[in-house]
């Protein structure tokens, strides 16, 4: 027994020694001396049970096929280098000219993001196949509901993913300027700006330089209802705020529900909020207000921000104009607005494009049925005809020809079309969710109503990106929303609440 | 007559008393419903459609219209299934390729240290051991990113004056896999597990020992004979521990394989995206939380008795 364990103890030791003699640069030669040394012990244990000229015998063997396959390891590494320099050579050569050597062949590109429904996350993964088969090279992506914190310590251990998709341009902007995302190269954003509008790309620019590629875009501005139900009380669109909310006030005279309202969204409750006085603003103060509110230039407690915030209290506080499903417009799930708009609860509800998804199932689409749901772009004040968008960016950690492919294709029409195309089939519907502001993708393929999407996203005078996602994560995604469901509630008055959001704005 | 009487209330005030006696078990069972409400709803509603869960408590399910074509299985037949990305079929056998060898690796490692702490008399064994107890007071999310670049990486000490490099952990490459989660797992537990078991092996009786030793039985002999036999109820008690902490693990989980092949994450990250973008899918939490918590009660049913006289285990003398 005690012979059983002082032959492990010496081959741990063997193989420890080994482990840790290696060099930096040593990896191959350490894989051979660990062999060698497990071959060497296990020589020797079936040494002792047999007799010990045999054993001697059978080391010196194990040594010597150790150092054979060194040899052959060897071999084939210098074989290997061979064949990477002709690869360089042979694409250096074919660059500018048709190459039958593709230079991607071969090459993987890991992308995450925090896309992660089966629909969205696999239309995203056959659009990257799509690009990956043809270029015979593996793309995959994986999706995770905690991005936000996964990037994080990826970057923070030395792992970053190849390609990300952001969420947020403010993040965005942090990792570029920490130097973690890489600057498009100028081929690459050549190719993506010849595929689209300059408004569309300005949310991907930081510090003058374009860090990140456009993925979908969300549009906000929007404002869901059923057009029959219009039609029936003889309804017409608002083209105006004032009409908008003309319009609001003869439907609660007429003894209906103009608004559905709901702000509760688990630990995000209140950014609904947030998107409803962004809209506003917009609307009731030109571009540079917005963005030196949004900047931190122009405090929450200031007439121009605080006054809009009243105003959109006083509106949903008007006796008979708020339908909220759960009782109070802060304890109604955003997404439990479908319902009670299908069935005449309420006549209007404003949220984005992406709130499709959330009405019962069967419910038609723009098709012109009774019971269908429409959307009109949410009415201009006095400001031009202002859009709220939200949307994804791609952007890159590693600088390689294949990642910046995978770049270029993100931006290419080619790529809106086959994920459109995939998520249309995967959700089995008329819509797909997934929405893009590429001028040169193929609009055919999407639904009249999602048409309509694009048509406003184009005819925007102004483009923002929601004002929340842009602030510090402190305000943004923090007291905003904390502060803005207080207010909503009643709990605070204006006054306090943005005087508390302003002191929580980092310095 | 008279003596009728205070028999009579005797036999009131025995009732009064009888049913008041029951009021702490009444109590308690108005506690047990409380608590398994929760649980309750949860399992109402995984068989409950996504409109009917939206519209209307789970207590309403028999007044449910359901949606054509929506059986009660349809959840389950969802987070089940292995065509759909929302499957969870391939994270509960990773799952089971994590918890089981981060159960069984702890238990062998810290049962032989217990053993060797306990009653091999060797030079510095008590400070050793006090070193090693107090590995447990550090929070192991501190150690979490250095952990996953040693993975990463390896770790590396240049020695001064020379072009030497001493791996003192070697690149092996192993972010992103299974046994980075079961290594981290084994690393975190060790403490507490020797702790645990060094406690109730230290209490067996001495004079076992010694009359092991006189037959002639060498401390290898007298740990597998006698020592892991006579400490079953302490080791499952941990292994229940254990088994339970590396199923739900999400943090270590989600540190060492966040990005990586979507093929080896466990069920806890599997169901953190189940929800889907906006919680559009949250009908499926309900089902997934059900499918993902049938091995743990499996496991604590089937090792339960153990599980209170285990945990006693080391805690009284003698």
């Amino acid at each position: 027994m005690r012979k059983v364990f002082s032959l492990c103890a010496m081959f741990l030791a063997l193989t420890v020694f080994a482990a840790s003699c290696g060099s930096d640069d040593g990896d191959t030669a350490d894989v051979a001396v660990d062999n060698s040394a497990l071959e060497a012990a296990q020589a020797e244990n079936d040494a002792l049970k047999k007799e010990a000229a045999d054993a001697a015998a059978e080391v010196e063997q194990a040594k010597a096929d150790a150092a054979e396959a060194t040899a052959a390891k060897d071999n084939a590494e210098a074989e290997a280098a061979a064949a990477r320099e002709e690869a360089d050579a042979a694409a250096a050569a074919s660059q500018g000219t048709d190459a039958e050597v593709n230079p991607l062949a071969g090459t993987a590109v890991r992308v995450t993001g925090p896309e992660r429904s089966p629909e969205e996350a696999g239309a995203l993964q056959a659009a990257l196949d799509e690009f990956g088969d043809a270029n015979d090279m593996t793309i995959f992506y994986v999706g995770s509901a905690d991005w936000e914190a996964e990037i994080n310590v990826q970057l923070e251990a030395g792992n970053p993913p190849d390609i990300s998709i952001f969420p947020q341009p403010g993040k965005l902007a942090d990792f570029a300027r920490e130097g973690y995302v890489l600057e498009l190269p100028s081929d690459v954003l050549a190719s993506v700006q010849s595929n689209w509008d300059q408004p569309a790309l300005e949310f991907g620019i930081v510090d003058g330089a374009q860090y990140g590629v456009p993925n979908k875009n969300d549009l906000k501005s929007l404002v869901w209802y059923q057009p029959a139900r219009f039609e029936a009380n003889g309804y017409e669109i608002p083209n105006t705020l004032e009409e908008f909310v003309e319009l609001a006030t003869q439907m609660i005279a007429d003894g209906n529900t103009p608004l559905c309202v709901g702000i509760e969204s688990g630990q995000a409750t209140g950014w609904a909020f947030t998107d409803w006085v962004e809209d506003m603003m917009l609307r009731r103060h030109d571009v540079a207000t917005y963005d030196a509110w949004v900047a931190g230039d122009l405090p929450f407690a200031s007439d121009e921000v605080s006054g809009v915030i009243e105003e959109v209290l006083a509106l949903w506080n008007t006796p008979g104009m708020v339908y909220a499903d759960g009782g109070s417009i802060a304890s109604t799930a955003f997404q439990a607005n479908g319902e009670p708009l299908v069935n005449g609860d309420c006549m209007m509800h404003r949220q984005a494009s992406f709130f499709s998804a959330f009405f019962p199932e069967g419910t038609p689409a723009a098709d012109g049925s009774e019971g269908a749901v429409d959307v009109f772009y949410f009415p201009e004040g006095s400001t031009g005809r202002p859009v709220l968008a939200a949307g994804t960016l791609a952007g890159a950690f590693n600088d390689s020809p294949e990642v910046w492919a995978v770049m270029e294709y993100f931006g290419s029409p080619e790529f809106a079309n086959a994920r459109q195309r995939v998520q249309l089939e995967l959700k089995g519907g008329d819509l797909s969710g997934f929405n893009t502001a590429n001028t040169n993708s193929d609009r055919s393929l999407w639904a009249p109503l999602e048409q309509s999407f694009q048509q406003i996203l184009a005819d925007a005078e102004v483009l923002r990106f929601d004002g929340s996602d842009l602030m510090p994560a402190d305000v943004g995604a923090g007291t905003f929303w904390t502060e803005g469901t207080a207010m909503v509630n009643g709990d605070t008055s204006v006054a306090d609440g943005t005087a508390a959001i302003d002191s929580s704005w980092p310095s | 007559m008279t003596a009728r009487v205070p028999r009579r209330s005797a036999s009131v005030i025995d009732k009064l008393y009888r049913s008041l006696t029951n009021v702490p078990l009444w109590a308690l069972w108005v506690f047990v419903v409380i608590w398994t409400l929760p649980t309750l709803s949860l399992l109402v509603n995984s068989f409950r459609s996504r409109d009917n869960q939206r519209n209307s408590g789970f207590w309403r399910v028999f007044g449910d219209e359901n949606p054509e074509g929506f059986s009660v299985f349809d959840n389950y037949e969802v987070v089940l299934s292995t065509e759909s990305t929302n499957g969870m079929l391939q994270s509960l056998i990773s799952s089971l390729a994590i918890a089981v060898p981060s159960t069984i690796i702890p238990i062998a490692i810290a049962s032989f240290a217990a053993y060797a702490f306990a009653w091999i008399d060797f030079k510095g064994r008590k400070p050793l051991f006090i070193a090693t107890v107090a590995l447990m007071s550090i929070p192991m999310q501190v150690a979490l990113i250095p952990l996953l670049r040693t993975y990463l990486g390896g770790a590396h000490l240049t020695l001064p004056f020379s072009n030497r490099t001493l791996s003192l952990v070697p690149d092996l490459d192993l972010a992103g896999s299974t046994w980075a989660v079961v290594l981290s797992h084994t690393g975190f537990a060790l403490p507490f597990a020797i702790f645990l078991l060094h406690n109730y092996i230290s209490q067996l009786p001495g004079e076992l020992m010694e009359s092991a030793r006189v037959d002639g039985a060498d401390h290898f002999h007298t740990y597998m004979k006698l020592v892991l036999p006579l400490s079953v109820p302490a080791l499952a008690s941990f292994a229940i521990f254990q088994f339970l902490w590396t199923w739900n693990d999400y943090l270590i989980a989600a540190t060492m394989l966040s990005g990586g092949d979507p093929d080896v994450i466990p069920t806890t990250m599997r169901i953190v995206n189940l929800a889907g973008d906006f919680g559009r899918t949250e009908h499926l939490l309900t089902a997934g939380a059900f499918a993902q918590a049938f091995v743990p009660l499996v496991v604590f049913f089937s090792l339960q008795r153990y599980f209170v006289r285990g945990l006693l285990a080391g805690s009284v003398k003698g």
